[in-house]
């Protein structure tokens, strides 16, 4: 009896995990991929659990760009120092379903002319 | 000084630093090392708290209690060490996550517990004699609460990155 109360508690904090959000896969980003465009406000960081990147839209909103792992988003090419503060970049990804919550998990970012795939298997999403 | 404050001041710190500073890898091995002191600490915790609570009472408690609480008091460290690094590498990040809100102060309160059961008499008598009903009874009142504490911290810990 006891052990089955303790069985029941583990599995109902490991069922609240599946409807996961946010930093760990793309539950909590709108399935629809689309474009940014934007000068670099904040150089790619390749620390904590995913890359980051802060761009400024034309109206001047201030975008978190989610990349992939650091390691896979170094491997895909995009380094610390790729891409220069002020430099215009497009993103490609998915923005975040809270519509207040200006940040777009990223399949692939444009930048001088080449294309960094941090997330090459989603690559059929993008218009 | 706000929470808000105190996380700016740990991003800033120098663990913060090393954190970010030290290549693609670094997060992802001090995340390992993290859910390994995890694994050490409720591993011990759970054998200890079912033991408490009546499980396997033919097993003498003093044979139980001492590589438990010792493997426990490791995996704690482990966890708080390479937790403290988790967090300081995007500490701002985390002001305002629920969950991070739920899991620092029930680790407090596990470790009030923790000091609770080690100043009891019965926890002291263990050592050296067979306990009464009534000792045994509060011992497993406090490993039922002990259990509770560690994994709701450990569930909510888990969320922090789904947020």
């Amino acid at each position: 009896m006891r052990l089955n109360t303790i069985w029941l508690a583990t599995a109902i904090s490991v069922a609240s995990a599946i409807p996961a959000f946010a930093h760990h896969g793309w539950g909590g980003n709108v399935d629809e991929v689309t474009a940014l465009s934007g000068v670099v406000t904040e150089g790619v960081k390749l620390a904590g659990p995913h890359g980051t990147m802060k761009i400024m839209t034309a109206d001047h909103m201030v975008w978190d760009i989610t990349l992939a792992p650091p390691p896979r988003t170094q491997s895909a090419g995009l380094k610390q120092d790729t891409i220069p503060v002020g430099s215009v970049v497009t993103v490609h990804g998915q923005r975040n379903r809270d519509p207040n919550r200006l940040e777009m998990k990223t399949i692939q970012v444009e930048y001088g002319g080449k294309q960094y795939n941090v997330y090459p298997e989603f690559l059929d999403k993008i218009k | 000084m706000s929470f808000a404050q105190l996380m700016a001041w740990l991003e800033g710190s120098a663990l913060g630093h090393v954190m970010r500073d030290n290549g693609v890898w670094l997060y992802g091995i001090i995340n390992l090392t993290h859910i390994l002191g995890v694994a050490t600490l409720f591993g011990s915790v759970v054998i200890l708290d079912l033991r408490l609570l009546g499980f396997w009472s033919d097993a003498p408690l003093a044979a139980i209690s001492r590589p438990t609480t010792r493997m426990a008091t490791i995996g704690f460290g482990i966890a708080a060490i390479t937790g403290a690094g988790l967090l300081a590498t995007k500490a701002t990040e985390y002001v305002g996550n629920p969950f991070l809100y739920i899991k620092i102060p029930v680790i407090g309160l596990a470790l009030l517990n923790v000091l609770l059961v080690h100043r009891s008499s019965a926890w002291r008598a263990h050592k050296n004699r067979d306990l009464t009903h009534q000792e045994r009874r509060r011992l497993a009142a406090m490993g039922g609460t002990s259990l509770l504490f560690w994994l709701t911290s450990i569930s909510a810990g888990r969320m922090i990155g789904y947020w």
